[in-house]
């Protein structure tokens, strides 16, 4: 019996012993001696900065099979929600609905395996020098699931659905995208009202990159999601809702392998939501499926026990920029104040976060908004971000404390109150006990803990307009991905409202998804900045000033970088490196999303 | 007779219009604007977008225009569209009601063919090993949550037994075998309180008959004892039980919710569960009330046939 398994037997006797206890007499000493022994463990002694250095095991390599292709075979994949919607332009697409996807649509561009955009669907690109005229020339011979041709006026078509789109509306304002035109066959020319050196990384994005039939999308625009129609690898065929879809392969599909093999290699791919963590991995584990996804650490945890106990299983990790923790809203008092911010951070026992959350030699400690294997990492970040420490943190409360004119208008030294809001997700809610514990240890907080569903904690987050202030106070929020940096970053450091825009001198510039209200004029400016130049270096040092300030700001604290994973049968081969048509290796798994046009099975 | 009857459908609907007004408030005062929930983080949020989609739904209207709005549209039949998965309420509850009603009748099957027998050794065997071993697992049972054994079920099943598909839902236009492959789990996990509710139930009406005239006349006759309990003492003995199996009915399809999800079972519950996270509120507004209206109505249907068949209470 495996770690896990016994676990659950245990939690089975575990529930009879307790229903034995409580028909039994009962001893109200344990609660207290829980209660304090929490509070012990919690207790901050240890100021050793995390390290945030990558061990080996946190990410698999990403590298081509050697092994013989094989045609033919099915895979199911285990995703950890439904794809509500599958319309590029007007539904959410997160992480499951991205591996449902890239089966049906290819992009313009993808991702290569440093992360940066190359021609996928396109076959080349040429760019102005002041970055405002993207000029791009399709491929050939590309046709459509129900027949009609890839030509230059189908991107040109889908432009106005783009822009009325819910989805792709925000990404066409953010890339500064005013205009696409069809300039020959082939050719579009993509114009920007202000230059965006970053551009093509909206086109591997799903909002403008998916490449849909517009025909299709404008005669059925509901039908869509239903029967989406792209040039993808492979041709939906039935889908039921919150149970299965299913989609066969595309036998007119454009790619061939490396070796000029027709792709894709499957017969078909079944994708199935199971929202429950547990279930999921079982489902790996007793074949109900045969790959799944995950973006727990503990589920990573769980199913690295049970690949070392021995199970026929491959995991494939994945450690990337996206990086989790909480925001503060800046805009209330008492988190105006950035000794507030920065006493609550120093409070922050990260590495016990990370440990509440499973996360422990699985998920990196975070310092800035990229991890340390991205080249956007900076060690002076690292250095300045407020590390753990309990006494350091509790004098800069004190300080706030003890002001006569402290922001929230509470008496000298009375504790402020902080309400700290997360999801209601078991991990994190182990994750806000620590905090909870910590801060609360300092005697000068107050911490009250709520959890609201998801749409709510994001509707709580962005407020309503014209101000867009949001009624959160210590906000759990995931940020950052493996995108250009540009894509997060410029609308979360944009003025928040009208009012600040206007103070700035920016009038109209406003970003409501600037979520912890933070406008600091350097950062912006640096963000702005840094989209007018393709130079590395220089882009660099002006994501480094932007670390740097929020670092000494604090708007935003880290707990760990997010971990994720997929997780196949051992016989199933090519999900951990597919490539790009010009033959260079593709960006793997990022966000536990496979490319499944190249995946194959080998026969028991 | 018919007073008695026209009375209990007064009193349903009177059930009902409480249920979807309390629903309609709930789900209508919950904090933040639902245009946040409806409309993606990255969409534009430019104040004609908002009163556009204010407009569509209908937000800015008085709560009670809005309640009689959506109320009368429902009695049509028009639950409204949900804005997460494109689709109609009325249309989302016909694809998953047969899931879920599947699932219960099953649960309800297992529940009985197990509890039945459970109950008649109990009494039959009264304050001995059996009757208190028995009565201990029955206990057990009550008090494991449904989830519990389900996860259990999961573990033992498919991944230690590798007999049954730990997840999903194979309709039964895919095969009989493969949709009773997926159903059978998590109906014996939503089965297993019933079970302890169903034989402590027969266990102490069948307790009260042994002890009635004619089983001893029975006995006294010399008829032998699975003779006496199957034929003379459980059917007196099972009137409670019909009853609380149609009440606890209503009751397993909002017991479904959890198992569906743990199970990723496409049925009405774990519909329900998206749409509260997804905060569709149309979804849970229909969802909701579709569940309350089969529950008030088999509760409506058991109190006529107590009618139909007990004609102390008709008169009474």
């Amino acid at each position: 019996m495996t770690k896990r398994g016994l676990y659950k037997l245990l939690a089975l006797l575990f529930s009879f012993a307790l229903i034995a206890a409580a028909c039994g007499g009962g001893d109200d000493d344990t609660s207290a001696e829980t209660g304090t022994e929490t509070t012990e463990a919690a207790a901050p002694d240890d100021t050793e900065p995390p390290d945030d250095t990558a061990p080996d095991e946190v990410e698999t390599e990403i590298a081509v099979d050697p092994d013989a292709r094989v045609y033919g075979g099915t895979v199911t994949v285990g995703l950890e929600a439904e794809a509500t919607g599958l319309r590029p332009w007007e539904d959410t697409c997160a992480s499951p609905c991205m591996n449902m996807a890239i089966t049906v649509f290819d992009k313009l561009f993808e991702i290569d395996s440093g992360f940066i955009p190359q021609p996928y669907l396109a076959e080349s690109v040429t760019v102005n020098d002041d970055f405002t005229e993207y000029v791009v020339t399709l491929r050939s011979g590309v046709v459509f699931h129900n027949g009609v041709e890839l030509t230059a006026q189908t991107i040109a078509d889908m432009f106005p659905i783009q822009q009325a789109g819910a989805q792709s509306a925000g990404a066409v304002t953010s890339s500064n995208l005013a205009d696409v035109q069809a300039t020959g066959d082939l050719e579009v020319t993509y114009t920007l009202s202000m230059p965006n050196s970053a551009f093509l990384a909206f086109l591997t994005q799903a909002e403008l990159g998916f490449v849909f039939e517009p025909g299709a999308a404008a005669a059925d625009p509901d039908g869509f999601t239903f029967a989406p129609v792209g040039t993808g690898p492979f041709v939906i065929e039935s889908r039921d809702l919150d149970n299965e879809t299913v989609m066969v392969r595309n036998n007119d599909y454009w790619r061939t392998d490396a070796d000029g093999m027709q792709l894709p290699y499957l017969d078909s791919i079944a994708f199935r939501p199971i929202p429950d963590e547990g279930t999921r991995l079982d489902s790996l584990l007793s074949g109900t499926v045969n790959a799944m996804q995950s973006l727990r650490q503990a589920t990573i945890r769980d199913a690295r026990g049970e690949r070392d106990g021995g199970a026929d299983i491959t995991l494939l990790e994945f450690q990337g920029n996206n990086v989790g923790g909480g925001m503060f809203n800046v805009a209330l008092p008492p988190f105006d104040d950035v000794r507030v911010r920065r006493g609550l951070v120093q409070l922050n026992n990260q590495e016990q976060v990370i440990e509440a959350l499973g996360g422990t030699g699985i998920s990196l400690p975070g310092t800035q908004w990229f991890s340390p294997d991205s080249p956007w990492w900076s060690q002076k970040v690292a250095d300045a971000y407020p590390k753990f420490d309990f006494d350091a943190g509790v004098a800069t409360l004190q300080e706030y404390v003890d002001d006569p004119a402290r922001s929230d208008g509470k008496a000298v030294g009375e504790p402020i109150d902080v309400e700290l809001s997360c999801p209601p997700d078991p991990t994190l809610i182990a994750g806000m006990a620590v905090i909870q514990q910590v801060w609360d240890a300092s005697g000068l907080v107050n911490t009250t803990l709520t959890n609201f569903d998801q749409q709510t904690h994001i509707a709580n987050a962005l407020g309503a307009p014209p101000d867009f202030v949001g009624i959160h106070q210590a906000h759990c929020w995931r940020f950052s991905s493996d995108n250009d940096p540009s894509l997060d970053l410029n609308p979360a450091l944009a003025p928040p409202s009208p009012a600040i825009a206007e103070a700035a001198g920016i009038p109209g510039v406003v970003s409501p998804i600037n979520f912890s209200n933070w406008f600091d004029p350097e950062a912006f400016t640096a963000a702005v900045a840094a989209i007018r130049t393709d130079n590395f270096e220089e882009r660099y040092a002006l994501y480094e000033t932007i670390g740097l300030r929020m670092a000494e700001e604090v708007p935003i604290w880290f707990s760990g970088h997010t971990a994720t994973m997929i997780g196949v049968e051992s016989n199933i081969k090519g999900v951990n490196g597919w490539i790009l048509p010009s033959g260079e290796l593709g960006g793997g798994f990022p966000g536990a999303e496979g490319r499944w046009a190249e995946v194959w099975v080998v026969p028991e | 007779m018919f007073q008695a009857v026209a009375i209990r459908i007064a009193r349903l609907v009177a059930t009902l219009f409480v249920v979807s007004l309390l629903t309609f408030m709930m789900t209508a005062l919950l904090p933040g604007d639902p245009v946040n929930a409806i409309l993606p983080p990255t969409a534009p949020r430019d104040q004609a977008t908002i009163d556009r989609v204010r407009d569509e739904l209908g937000l800015d209207d008085p709560l009670p225009i809005r309640y009689i709005n959506w109320a009368a549209d429902a009695l049509r039949g028009d639950l409204g569209k949900s804005y997460v998965t494109n689709q109609t309420i009325s249309d989302t509850i016909k694809d998953r009601v047969p899931v879920t009603a599947q699932l219960a009748f099953m649960a309800v099957f297992i529940a009985v063919i197990m509890a039945v027998p459970l109950g008649i050794l109990g009494a039959y065997r009264e304050g001995r090993w059996q009757d208190t071993s028995s009565s201990a697992a029955m206990q057990v049972m009550l008090s494991v949550p449904n989830f519990v054994t389900g996860i259990f079920l999961i573990w033992l099943f498919a991944v230690k037994l590798n007999w049954l598909p730990s997840a999903n839902w194979s309709r039964i236009s895919d095969g009989l075998v493969a949709n009773l492959k997926t159903s059978i789990l998590p109906a014996t996990a939503l089965a297993t309180t019933q079970i302890a509710i169903f034989s402590r139930l027969v266990r102490s009406d069948m307790i009260a008959t042994l002890k009635e005239n004619y089983i001893l006349s029975a006995r006294a006759k010399g008829l032998k004892d699975r003779f006496i309990l199957f034929r003379h003492a459980l059917r007196p003995s099972s009137l409670s039980l019909v009853t609380i199996i149609g009440i606890n009915f209503g009751a397993l399809l909002g017991g479904t919710v959890i198992i569906e999800t743990l199970f990723a079972i496409p049925g009405l519950g774990f519909r329900l569960i998206n749409a509260i996270s997804s905060r569709d509120f149309l979804a849970i507004q229909g969802i909701t009330v579709f569940i309350a209206f089969v529950y008030v109505l088999i509760n409506a249907l058991v109190d006529i046939l107590y009618l139909v068949i007990d004609p102390r209470i008709r008169k009474g």
